[in-house]
């Protein structure tokens, strides 16, 4: 029990929360002070230390802490290894800024004590689901995920919220339902007698290959499964319907978090339970491959046709998670790389691009792109910022996108080469489908192109006629929109911090990715070969 | 020429990798030519314009990144600082933020977007090929895959287990992706648009760097592709001349009818860019024929270079007098560049330099381009090809080898060269010859004062060099030539090329002949119309719906694409999601449903027997259930003796026995207390006696003990 530190980062901020929750200032009315402020603050950022120190002692997979059992197999265990250390790293560098701009964000809001407290809460689930050890425990944590953000999501308390934030649970616990088939059929196959991650798959073969084509079918339901959280085509709607909550929710938990949460989960399950070794070049793979496919392609062009800003980023996050899920059915140690790679770059571009989307609405109130007009001019460093996470997402070089684009379309041929060895799998698929999902990857890559521009453009070249005409009409209306439209300027520092932040980590990765793969490729080298 | 080399491993992922050759310093330095020039004239030009910094900032970022293009030495390399020229030279296309601007600037950035991409596939799939993308190393791999070896020369083994399909096949694939990406910089056919709708739109300076150089880093990426991976491979050759003279002819024929001054140069810019992928095209089917090529690729590389330096020249001259006039259309310039002489001295040098006058700059390089078409169609004429045809589909083989079709080529050459004399003469004539009908002495006074110092000394000096080159070819030219040459890896040796005798001066003279006689008979005839008040307008009968964007492009990417995608995914979703969902739902709902009603049938029934309440126990406010019975009993039984007698059939009814019976009853009953208590209270007293009995028979019986 002399690892018990690994369970204080979970265990703390959902204590914290909790007390939050319990002990409100003031007598009855919910009321918010600096105090409380300074609490918060000083929970995530200790929290964020605490993992660190947590990373500092060394991520070889052999730190474990048994938590408790809930049955002779049932072990509730957290457990350190690399890609674990990886999630969890990401996430505590990513919550504190986060939680400072949405100090600024929320600052007109009511209820922010209750709102804190569950971001807080969340806060732990999510590195409960970093280091979870075994799928009982990765189980628990996703489903507490749920419960957690629901209220989160609720949070603008409108007609709108509470419709997303049912869609929300229905879909979430509708595929927690399925992820607990494979639960069961993982411990029922397993060769440890423990749902353990084992990097390379943990099933004993000789039994799960009487078995196969089931298990198969277990994995396609479990990978739907998890793929709710990771909004897979088709159970997907709910991710841009929940882009009604506030930005930091949509922004933290719906770019990161949560739909990342769903992504590791899948990639858990996918190299450290059933392993590549068993699914390889089976009808599995393919299936999954191509409901990826399927999702990145759906997503952009829904991105496209969508004019909400903040819907259509939620829709691009739809698109990108399945690069990373593209990455995971490579079933490679290099996709696994590429996979993960994609995840941190995705992480930073996005969460940028949803914090410019909240800054603006947050200043101006704007929330559909067609009214962008000119506002690169009145807020430069958050569309500066959103300029380079625009064109990362498009994967152009020099930007965090442009290196995990290269390293997926590299897994992709990869395994279309050593698929095309063995006779392309089951059916001979792997012979083509590797290739089509890199033009998927770059017709993707395109619309992303028009998605993402048309914003940039809108925003900085604005068609002169069509403002003045604009204007004309609000001034006829007697509005003071247009007055108000002057004065928008960029946030305060509490919000272009974390923005600035991020933009410096994409252009780091972008122009030195080395020392981020070699770590990677490390976590691929684990997985088998 | 050897040079230096940098690498900086890692850099976004590969590593950088930059080096300097005889080609490579050549470019860099017309680049910082171009680039002085312009950066010169922009002070003047972008004076009176908001935004100064924002266009010097991508202006210079431009001038980086397209060096850091003819720097690489491996395409990754290339491919990111393409990527980078492509955005920042977008800033300039809209940098005036009209609607036109915008427009143009969507085109540009879309072309860009797209070329990005498709150039990225080719370049994975190349890389999935041959394992390298170093320029030095893909040239023999490339032979090693066309050849359909084993091994590279390395000893490596060629990749081809796996992949869509045979190594070769994905080799095409990739190339033809790579010469879309960078064909669509250069503004090859049909992926041209962009160069006749951003030219005219962009500030001067950055029309003449969008046509002088950038182009040329496209057309940096097709040679790479052609001559140092495909080298000698007919088929690729062949699409390469041949785009290369449909560009050529279509870039002129548009100039032709064009009557917007920078619109004419930029649609000159496509066509110029032709005749450079024509020779280009030439040097692979040259070598393909086994024969030297140096001919085509002294004639291509010089044509780039002459190509740069003349439309810096021409588009700052168009600048000058837009900077002036701000109109570029042909009618409301005409004569602006009268009594101005080193206008017209600039406009001139650059005019003679693109139309192939000889003793013109422009002369040579189409000279040597056109002597490379001859002397394929002359070795297909003696027979030289009969026994070669490796390599090449039999259906291709005609096409290639029959001379008839590399006469016909070498008309379209000339033909094209005699329009580039008409459109150039027309431009020029409608500067420096024409009057404008009302505005004539406003021109005129301008004279003194439309151009600084600075700007016209700079201008002045470019527009000197074009004759200078074409003088002395062999002093300057030729040197040129051996510098570049090694980077396209000719094969053979040049040779020495009288460029003033009859031979080669028959081919320019042809073209100056057709030129003449189409200005004359066809601009001056077709393409004016008379004016009311007497004079000639210049007229653009150029259909405005036969635009290759917007009849093909644009509908298809704006609207068959996402329609036929949003399609697609409608029915998926329809099938995927609504149907089962809905077919779900209805079957749950009718397995509930009867579950429930089960349920409520077996409730019902079990209601009726088993379960069946127990009456509840009658409450009566008076008198007990025996006055009900009894009073109900005889109530019927009256009922019934009445109906029977006929008795009081009518009147009102009798009042019910049932009160009568309580009314009985609660007599009875309260008889029933006085007895009872009667009866105790005579009970009670026989106690007490029985009690005074006992108490004197026990008195009695102690007294009698």
């Amino acid at each position: 029990m002399s690892e018990i530190i690994l369970a204080l980062p979970v265990v703390f901020p959902i204590v914290g929360g909790l007390a939050m929750l319990v002990h409100r200032p003031g007598e009855g009315i919910v009321r918010w002070n600096r105090s409380r402020a300074l609490l918060t603050a000083g929970l995530v950022l200790l929290n964020s230390f605490l993992v660190a120190a947590i990373l500092a002692g060394g991520v070889d997979g052999e730190r474990r802490l048994v938590v408790f059992k809930l049955y002779s197999s049932l072990t509730v265990m957290f457990k350190l290894d690399r890609m674990g250390g990886l999630f969890a790293g990401m996430v505590a560098f990513l919550w504190p800024l986060a939680t400072l701009y949405a100090f600024e964000y929320m600052e007109h809001e009511e209820r922010r004590n209750t709102f804190f407290a569950f971001y807080l809460m969340t806060y732990g689930v999510t590195v409960g689901i970093a280091l979870a050890g075994t799928l009982v425990t990765l189980y628990l944590f996703y489903e507490m995920l749920t419960f957690v953000t629901l209220p989160l999501v609720m949070f603008p308390l409108t007609t709108e919220a509470v419709r997303a934030s049912r869609a929300y649970l229905y879909y979430s616990i509708g595929g927690a339902a399925f992820a607990f088939i494979g639960l069961v059929f993982v411990l029922g196959f397993s060769s440890i007698e423990t749902s353990e991650f084992v990097a390379g798959g943990m099933l004993d073969l000789a039994r799960a290959g009487q078995s196969r084509n089931t298990l198969l079918l277990v994995y396609v339901l479990a990978f739907f499964g998890f793929g709710v959280k990771a909004a897979v085509f088709p159970l997907y709607r709910w991710l841009p319907k929940a882009a009604v909550a506030p930005t930091p929710v949509t922004a933290l938990l719906h770019a990161v978090a949560v739909v990342k949460s769903g992504a590791f989960a899948i990639l858990r399950l996918t190299y450290f339970s059933f392993g590549i070794s068993f699914l390889r070049g089976s009808w599995a793979q393919w299936v999954v491959m191509c409901a990826t496919l399927v999702t990145i392609l759906f997503g952009s062009t829904m991105a496209v046709k969508e004019v909400h800003w903040k819907r259509r980023l939620a829709y691009s996050t739809v698109s990108n998670l399945s690069y990373i899920l593209f990455g995971a059915t490579l079933m490679s140690p290099f996709g696994l790389a590429a996979g993960l790679s994609h995840m941190v770059a995705h992480a930073f571009m996005k969460i940028s691009a949803f914090f410019c989307a909240g800054a603006v609405m947050h200043k101006s109130g704007k929330t559909y792109i067609y009214q962008l007009d000119g506002m690169g001019k009145k807020m430069p460093v958050t569309f500066g910022c959103l300029t380079a996470a625009s064109l990362s997402l498009m994967g152009i070089p020099l930007f965090a996108g442009f290196i995990s684009k290269w390293n997926l379309a590299q897994a992709a041929f990869e395994c279309g080469g050593l698929m095309g060895e063995v006779g392309g799998g089951a059916g001979g698929v792997g012979r083509w489908l590797p290739y089509a999902g890199v033009a998927v990857i770059l017709l993707s890559a395109l619309l992303t192109g028009i998605y993402m521009m048309t914003v940039l453009v809108r925003a900085y070249f604005p068609k002169i006629g069509e403002i003045a005409s604009e204007k004309k009409e609000e001034n006829r209306e007697g509005t003071d929109a247009h007055g108000a439209d002057d004065k928008v300027t960029d946030p305060t520092w509490k919000m272009l911090v974390p923005l600035v932040v991020f933009t410096v980590v994409i252009l780091v990765i972008g122009v030195n990715p080395a020392p981020l793969m070699e770590c990677l490729m490390k976590i691929g080298g684990e997985v088998g070969v | 020429m050897s040079g230096w080399e940098i690498l900086i491993p890692g850099f976004c992922g590969m590593g950088l990798h930059l080096k300097m050759d005889g080609f490579r310093m050549v470019y860099t330095a017309i680049a910082v030519v171009m680039w002085g020039v312009a950066g010169i004239f922009s002070r003047e030009y972008m004076a009176h314009y908001k935004n100064k910094a924002r266009y010097y900032i991508f202006f210079w970022a431009t001038f980086l990144a397209t060096v850091g293009v003819f720097l690489s030495a491996d395409l990754y390399t290339t491919f990111i600082f393409f990527e980078i020229m492509s955005f920042t030279s977008y800033v300039w296309v809209a940098f005036d933020e009209k609607a036109e601007s915008l427009r143009a600037a969507e085109t540009y950035l879309a072309v860009a977007v797209i070329g990005g991409m498709v150039m990225l596939m080719g370049l994975f799939l190349l890389h999935d090929v041959l394992g390298t993308l170093d320029m030095d190393q893909i040239g023999p791999a490339a032979r090693a895959v066309l050849a359909g070896k084993e091994t590279f020369e390395s000893g490596q083994a060629v990749h081809v287990a796996g992949g869509f399909s045979s190594a070769k096949v994905q080799l095409y694939v990739a190339g033809g992706l790579m010469l879309f990406g960078f064909g669509a910089k250069a503004g090859c056919f049909p992926l041209h648009i962009w160069l006749p709708k951003a030219h005219p739109v962009a500030p001067a300076p950055a029309s003449a760097l969008l046509s002088g150089i950038l182009t040329k880093a496209g057309i940096f990426g097709v040679i790479l592709v052609s001559c140092v991976m495909f080298g000698s491979d007919g088929a690729w050759g062949l699409l390469i001349a041949g785009l290369g003279l449909v560009t050529m002819f279509l870039g002129a024929l548009l100039a032709v009818f064009s009557v917007n001054l920078k619109r004419t140069l930029a649609c000159s810019s496509v066509s110029q860019i032709g005749f450079i992928m024509t020779g280009i095209g030439m040097s692979c089917l040259l070598a393909w024929a086994g024969e030297g090529n140096l001919l085509a690729v002294r004639g291509a590389f010089l044509h780039m270079v002459n190509h740069s330096l003349i439309k810096l020249v021409l588009f700052l001259c168009a600048g000058a007098v837009y900077m002036n006039l701000h109109q570029l259309d042909l009618n409301d310039v005409r004569g602006f560049g009268r009594g101005k002489p080193a206008l017209c001295f600039c406009f001139l040098m650059g005019a003679l330099g693109i139309g192939g006058i000889p003793l013109w700059n422009g002369y040579v390089s189409k000279t040597l381009l056109h002597e490379s078409i001859v002397e394929y169609a002359h070795l297909l004429e003696e027979g030289a090809l009969a026994g070669e045809a490796a390599g090449v589909s039999p259906a291709l083989l005609p096409v290639l080898t029959d001379p008839s079709v590399w006469k016909a080529a070498e008309w379209v050459f000339l033909f094209t060269g005699g329009m580039t004399v008409a459109y150039m003469v027309k431009l020029f004539v409608a500067l420096f010859v024409d009057r404008h009908p009302t505005r004539q002495a406003e021109f005129d006074e301008m004279s003194s004062h439309y151009m600084r110092p600075l700007s016209r000394a700079a201008l002045v000096g470019a527009a000197a060099i074009l004759p200078v080159l074409g003088m002395a070819p062999h002093l300057t030219m030729d040197r040129l030539a051996d510098l570049g040459q090694g980077f396209f890896q000719g094969v053979g040796h040049a040779h020495a090329i009288h460029f003033f005798s009859f031979v080669n001066l028959k081919g320019g003279l042809i073209s100056i002949g057709i030129g003449a006689v189409l200005y004359v008979a066809v601009i001056r005839q077709f393409l004016m119309k008379p004016r009311k008040e007497g004079g000639r307008d210049y007229a653009d009968l150029w259909p405005v719906w036969l635009d290759l964007e917007n009849l093909v492009y644009r509908p298809v990417l704006e609207k068959a694409l996402p329609g036929i995608c949003g399609a697609v995914f409608g029915v998926l979703e329809q099938y995927i999601i609504s149907v089962p969902l809905k077919v779900f739902m209805a079957l749950s709902a009718l397995v509930c449903r009867s579950f429930d009603h089960m349920v409520d049938g077996l409730v019902v029934l079990a209601r009726k027997t088993v379960c069946r309440q127990l009456p509840e126990p009658k409450t009566y406010l008076e008198g007990n259930w025996l006055a009900h019975v009894l009073g109900t009993f005889v109530d019927g039984w009256l009922l019934l003796w009445d109906g029977l007698t006929g008795k009081r059939t009518k009147g009102e009814p009798r009042g019910s026995a049932v009160s009568r019976f309580i009314d009985r009853e609660r007599r009875l009953k309260h008889m029933g207390e006085l007895v009872e208590q009667s009866f105790s209270f005579g009970l009670m007293l026989a106690c007490i006696g029985l009690c005074v009995t006992l108490g004197y028979l026990l008195a009695s019986f102690y007294h009698w003990m």
